[in-house]
């Protein structure tokens, strides 16, 4: 509690969580009073910014705002959805390779070499390939998740590696705790903090990793991401023709979510960590 | 023997499992494109068989497969079939065999799609273009971010506030959008910078001067468009070690002790680069992959697209190439990075585990 | 002051000049260089004795032998003839046959022979002679490997023989190639014409030297680059490549400069090829002036004018329409199999939208059927046939006929739930296959799909890989499919659009692959089946009566609009043909229309590079 208070001391946690909420408020709040039609023809292809359409339209003309809202909304989604996967799993693997060294150790860290040595996309293509409904919005998050854990597991492992020679753990294992209890009851609380700030840094890459798929043209079929906009403006060379509005709006929306849970991160860290504090 | 050299037990351990990863590594990347239905030869019968006849595109068809070592052939080099003259298939671990014994040789294969020409020629011609761009951008960010860094850290007050944001700022543009940004501002509005390209349409590769400033030229805007990501992320984290390495005891204590400044910065600066060299190894390690996008975005050379385009039509000597390549800096780049721990850290000299 | 130096002076190059030049540098020497010992090595390409030209080459070029089947620009396309040549040109205005290397000279129902020309000759100053031809064509017949193999099912022979020059020329005996239809096999001479334009006549006495020192090993001879100073009868050969760019260099002794065009030489001294990675690259590289010609989509056209680019016409639709991207059926599947179901659709879809959104702009507007209202297909074109039988876009007309047949359409908060039919049962959902990240065809399944649910059918967009897409379009298994039948411009057009989208000689069960009629439309095997269809496709290729030829493509197009067993929704043209006059002028418009609506690298649109002039 002390600690919460501490955060709300903090500027730059108030500026991150204003910010995060702001991009919360466009994705889910907004579409109540914003009539979001993403299949409607509502002009010409790249209308410019007009009183009528506020961001313009795309090149089939469709409204701009409305692209917006969904494209954030299905980024934000990504992002959660991948960053969940990724921390569970990654946390997992990591206290329990950290926590009992040794050859599970070596195992572990073996696996998580190797998803780090497989490109993501050759995962994602051949996966895609094989499903009727082709990429959905979802299975892009979960192989995201899926191909993000390494990350977590390598920074979560060295927390508890550290941790694992305090005298409580000791303690537990003479009371004759099992693995699973120390790892769930002694090691895993200490490090809570600490995986809330891995999880929020999982959630930007969850973000960035889903707009760059899309901007390689491995996005999804079936719905409207920020990258997906992004890659429509650049294969419908919007850049050529000075439509400045197809890709800079975008551009900002992904700089500002990321923006505002990296400034999360780094002010958690502060407060937690006293040291960077000053 | 080994017992008693602990730097040299760890390296020796590290090594062996990271040899373990990359034999799994291999076998993945091997099985793994040929476990769906699909084939490579479909893809290249799309483009070829338009006006041919439902039998002669059979043919044709057959005569790839055999080419590719896909299907199985008996002494006289004829397609084994089954009862319904249908081609048997290969089996996996037979062509398994036979890639491994290649690979053993030096020898990548030819690629189905670029048939026939070797994955190690289009391999040589492209990955000089990525490691010329990647490279030197990733350690310069590196060592720029980190003085950053280190400076925002050790200063305080104006120069952390001014830096510390725009490194956040920065990483959190990203950077493809960053370089799109670029090419709008710099190659399309004021025509500063070339839109596109390695070097100039009008100028051939070789020793000269006309290639060399070429090459320097349109490197600009790629350089631009990764550079700033990766030194903003290096800056915020070697940040926060240095502030922490900064209220350690022994930093207080060497500070009681008198001991010059300068030093003490030193100190500081090497134990909290020791997290730093990792996060190094794995930015050189996702070198290849992660160029594909500056390639799209610039239509610089590179071996990403070439790799993208393998994948999307199964040209399995093709992937096996390129993931091969991949899985080998890698694993080098994480080795080297340990080994550099093994020998800087003082715990491993003291045969601790890490 | 060249370009090149001007650009030295930007202070910006030496910023990041380094070592990591030198590997780039060593590299250079790997790429291929032909170009005879003792010449000076060529660093730079001066702007106005340079042409560039894209729209052929996507990646590092493989190899330059003509022996396989997908070899690098200027030897694998649409059938260049810029290093090897073909017979003859195939002209797009004219529909002619415009004589190259031989004129045709007679064409029966039974043959077509050509008359060689005597001054036609190969770079290393042999002559090029009947001998040459006959051997391109027998390689296919010794090994079943090479590309030109498939002829054999249309040829039955070859025959030369020496007749008196029918123009006169004093006695002089000449080389008659006569090429005999196969009556057994494909008994066509429609496609035999085609083969004529298609295939590059290849070096006889350099190739069969080449296969005796490999032992008659022809695989072995299939893996040479052929790269090295290739032996060609072309106006250019091969200078040099890179995985950025194909260098060609005028062959200022080309045997066609004197024989053909009146004693003069092509403009361009170089030719270059850029390789770009992604599709708006072509057109900034246009706009900038950094390319002259070029033949990839490239949206919004009209606002690339005022920076010196220009198209075949000024004014919409800009190109030349040459083919049809249709929704290919698969007939076979429910309720794709109700042609009710097939008419509706066509009803539902919103033509100029997709013209207007999808392409911008560049077609003129749909006709029913599958005869284009323009070009030399126009002479078969019914415009009575297509208002009579033909379903356009009529979205009351698409309800109205859903209705009649049965189907219900169940919407939930205005937006299309699903589809029962009369008893009563769902209706499955359809999808519309077609490569993802191809955007011009993204749109066109898009806002089809809208139009179709709107309509209350229900149908999905089906987006997939690449290699998925190619995988599946022969075995069948798909609903709805985007796809181009018949995509280049040939004289054996519209019939080979016919047989490519309704033959049934050939059925396969989904599954099994067919080179033809993937949508499995008119099964030999089904109840339905209609005869006339197949009989329609055999007979017209040897139709000589112009009526009667009329007559049995308006049965054929009349089939086609009551059957609908493919959806045929926007025009493209045969290649997109823009340019910039930013260096060079005087390019082929339809003001101009000195050469078809080409690239200067295939059929008569090569004439361009003796016109086009540099700027000075």
């Amino acid at each position: 509690m002390k600690l919460f208070l501490n955060l709300l001391k903090t500027p730059s946690f108030v500026f991150g969580v204003t910010l995060f909420l702001a991009t919360l408020g466009v994705a889910l709040v907004l579409p109540w009073f914003y009539d979001v039609d993403t299949v409607g023809r509502a002009g010409t292809p790249y209308l410019p910014p007009s009183a009528e359409h506020l961001l313009g339209t795309n090149h089939l003309g469709v409204d701009f705002v409305s692209l917006l809202i969904t494209g954030l909304r299905a980024s934000l989604y990504v992002g959660l959805l991948a960053g969940c996967i990724a921390t569970l799993l990654g946390t997992f693997l990591g206290v329990y390779a950290g926590y009992k060294g040794g050859w599970i150790d070596d195992l572990i860290n073996l696996v998580t070499n190797l998803f780090i040595v497989i490109p993501y996309f050759v995962v994602l293509i051949l996966i895609s390939a094989s499903l009727e409904e082709g990429r959905s919005l979802q299975l892009i998050a979960v192989i995201i998740g899926l191909t993000t854990w390494p990350w977590t597991t390598r920074s979560v492992r060295a927390q508890a590696a550290s941790l694992k020679s305090r005298d409580h753990i000791g303690l537990a294992k003479v009371n004759g705790c099992g693995t699973f209890q120390i790892v769930t009851l002694h090691i895993l609380p200490y490090l809570l903090s600490y995986v809330f700030m891995v999880f929020i840094i999982q959630i930007a890459a969850g973000i960035l990793v889903e707009a760059s798929i899309s901007m390689i043209g491995l996005g999804p079929y079936d719905s409207i991401s920020l990258g997906v906009l992004m890659d429509d403006a650049m294969k419908n060379e919007a850049l050529g023709d000075g439509i400045w509005w197809a890709f800079i709006p975008s551009t900002i929306l992904i700089t500002a979510v990321v923006f505002a849970l990296y400034t999360l991160n780094t002010s958690m860290e502060g407060v937690f960590n006293p040291r960077l504090r000053k | 023997m080994l017992t008693n050299h602990p730097t040299l037990r760890y390296i020796g351990s590290r090594g062996i499992w990271y040899l373990a990863t990359l034999i799994v590594a291999i076998a993945i990347n091997f099985f793994l494109p040929r476990l769906g239905t699909a084939n490579p030869v479909d893809v290249i019968m799309g483009k070829v068989a338009s006006g041919l006849s439902t039998e002669a595109a059979k043919e044709k068809e057959e005569a790839y497969l055999k080419e590719f070592g896909l299907v199985e052939t008996n002494n006289l080099g004829e397609i084994v079939r089954d009862s319904e003259s249908h081609p048997i298939k290969a089996s996996l671990l037979t062509q398994f065999g036979s890639y491994l014994w290649m690979t053993l040789q030096g020898d990548l294969g030819t690629s189905f799609l670029n048939y026939p020409k070797k994955v190690s020629t289009i391999v040589a011609e492209a990955v000089p273009w990525t490691l010329a761009l990647q490279f030197p951008t990733i350690v310069l960010g590196w060592i720029i971010g980190n003085l950053i860094g280190a400076l925002a850290a050790y200063k305080r007050g104006v120069v952390d506030g001014l830096f510390f944001p725009l490194s956040l700022l920065s990483c959190s543009i990203p950077f493809f959008a960053f370089g799109m940004l670029l090419v709008y501002q710099f190659a399309i509005i004021w025509e500063f910078f070339p839109a596109t390209g390695g070097y100039a349409n009008d100028v051939m590769q070789g020793f000269t001067w006309e290639f060399i400033s070429s090459v320097a030229y349109h490197y600009t805007l790629p350089f631009l468009s990764i550079f700033p990501v990766l030194a903003g992320g290096m800056a915020i984290g070697m940040r926060s070690m240095a502030i922490y390495e900064l209220g350690t005891d022994y930093i207080k204590y060497s500070q009681w002790l008198g001991i010059k400044e300068s030093r003490i910065v030193l100190y500081v600066f090497r134990n909290a680069m020791l997290p730093q060299l990792t996060g190094l190894a794995l930015s050189l390690g996702m070198m290849i992959g992660g160029a594909l996008i500056t390639e799209l975005i610039f239509s610089y050379p590179g071996l990403g697209t070439a790799m993208l385009k393998a994948i999307e039509g199964n040209d399995y000597p093709m992937i096996q190439g390129c993931t091969l390549l991949i899985a080998i800096t890698v694993l080098i780049a994480n080795f080297t990075v340990d080994v550099l721990i093994g020998i800087l850290d003082p715990r491993v000299k003291a045969g601790q585990a890490l | 002051m060249t370009k090149a130096s001007a650009k030295m002076k930007n202070p910006a190059k030496f910023l990041f000049v380094g070592a990591l030049l030198g590997c780039l540098v060593s590299c250079g020497g790997k790429s291929g260089t032909s170009g005879s010992a003792g010449q000076q090595e060529r660093t730079t390409f001066p702007r106005a004795e340079t042409l560039y030209l894209a729209g052929f080459q996507w990646g590092a070029p493989n190899t330059f032998n003509p022996l396989i089947d997908q070899p690098a620009w200027p030897i694998y396309g649409p059938p260049f003839n810029l290093m090897y040549e073909p017979l003859v040109l195939y002209n797009t205005l004219s529909g002619k046959m415009d004589p190259l290397l031989a004129s045709v000279h007679e064409q029966t129902a039974d043959h077509i022979s050509v008359i060689m020309n005597p001054a036609a000759r190969w770079s290393d100053n042999k002559p090029l002679t009947a001998a040459d031809v006959t051997f391109t064509f027998e390689i296919g017949k010794r090994f079943k490997s090479a590309p030109v193999s498939y002829v054999w099912d249309f040829v039955s022979k070859i025959t030369v023989e020496k007749v008196a020059d029918p123009a006169g020329g004093g006695g002089k005996e000449l080389e008659k190639v006569t090429f005999h239809v196969n009556k057994e096999k494909e008994n066509n001479q429609l496609a035999l014409l085609n083969i004529l334009k298609s295939f590059q006549i290849l070096p006889s006495h350099v190739l069969e030297a080449r296969l005796k020192a490999l032992d008659g090993n022809f695989s072995e001879l299939q893996k040479d680059s052929m790269d090295k100073d290739p032996v060609v009868s072309g106006p250019y050969n091969l200078h040099a490549y890179s995985p950025e760019k194909i260098i060609l260099e005028r062959r200022d002794a080309y045997w066609g400069n004197k024989a053909l065009y009146g004693g003069r030489m092509p403009q361009p001294k170089y030719i270059i090829h850029p390789i770009y990675k992604s599709n708006d690259h072509f057109s900034i590289a246009l706009q900038k002036g950094d390319l002259d010609v070029n033949s990839n989509f490239i949206p919004r056209i009209w606002l690339k004018f005022k920076s010196g680019v220009g198209t075949w016409f000024k004014d919409p639709p800009y190109f030349e329409p040459g083919s049809i991207p249709m929704f290919t059926i698969n007939t076979t599947r429910y309720p794709l199999s109700d042609r009710n179901y097939r008419r509706a659709m066509a009803h539902a879809i919103n033509y100029t939208n997709v013209k207007e959104l999808a392409v911008s702009g560049y077609s003129p507007d749909l006709n029913p059927g599958l005869i284009l209202p323009f070009g030399n297909e126009a002479a078969y074109f019914s415009a009575e046939d297509a208002a009579k039988y033909g379903a356009g876009h009529d979205l009351d007309r698409a309800k109205q006929v859903l209705a009649d047949a049965g189907y219900t359409s169940i919407f939930k908060d205005g937006k299309l739930d699903h589809m029962e039919n009369a008893k009563g049962e769902k209706v499955p959902t359809m999808r519309i296959r077609s490569p993802a990240g191809w955007s011009d065809w993204e749109s066109i399944v898009k806002i089809a799909v809208k139009d179709l649910r709107a309509a209350g059918i229900d149908v999905r967009e089906g987006f997939c890989d690449e290699g998925l897409y190619w995988q599946t379009l022969p075995t069948g298994n798909f609903d709805l499919m985007l796809q181009t039948p018949e995509a280049s411009l040939s004289p054996a057009l519209p019939w080979s659009r016919f047989k490519a989208v309704m033959a049934s000689r050939n059925w396969k069960p989904e599954g099994e692959k067919m080179n033809e009629n993937q949508g499995r439309y008119n099964s030999p095997k089904g109840a339905d089946y209609n005869p006339r269809v197949d009989e329609l496709i055999q007979i017209i290729p040897n139709l000589a009566n112009e009526e009667a030829k009329k007559a049995a493509y308006r049965e054929l197009n009349v089939i086609f609009m009551k059957d609908q067993p493919a959806l045929p929704v926007v025009y493209r043209p045969e290649e997109f043909y823009d340019f910039s006059t930013k260096h060079w002028t005087n390019f082929a418009t339809k003001d101009n229309p000195y050469a078809p609506p080409q690239l200067p690298c295939f059929g008569a649109g090569r004439n361009m590079l003796w016109e086009i002039k540099p700027v000075q």
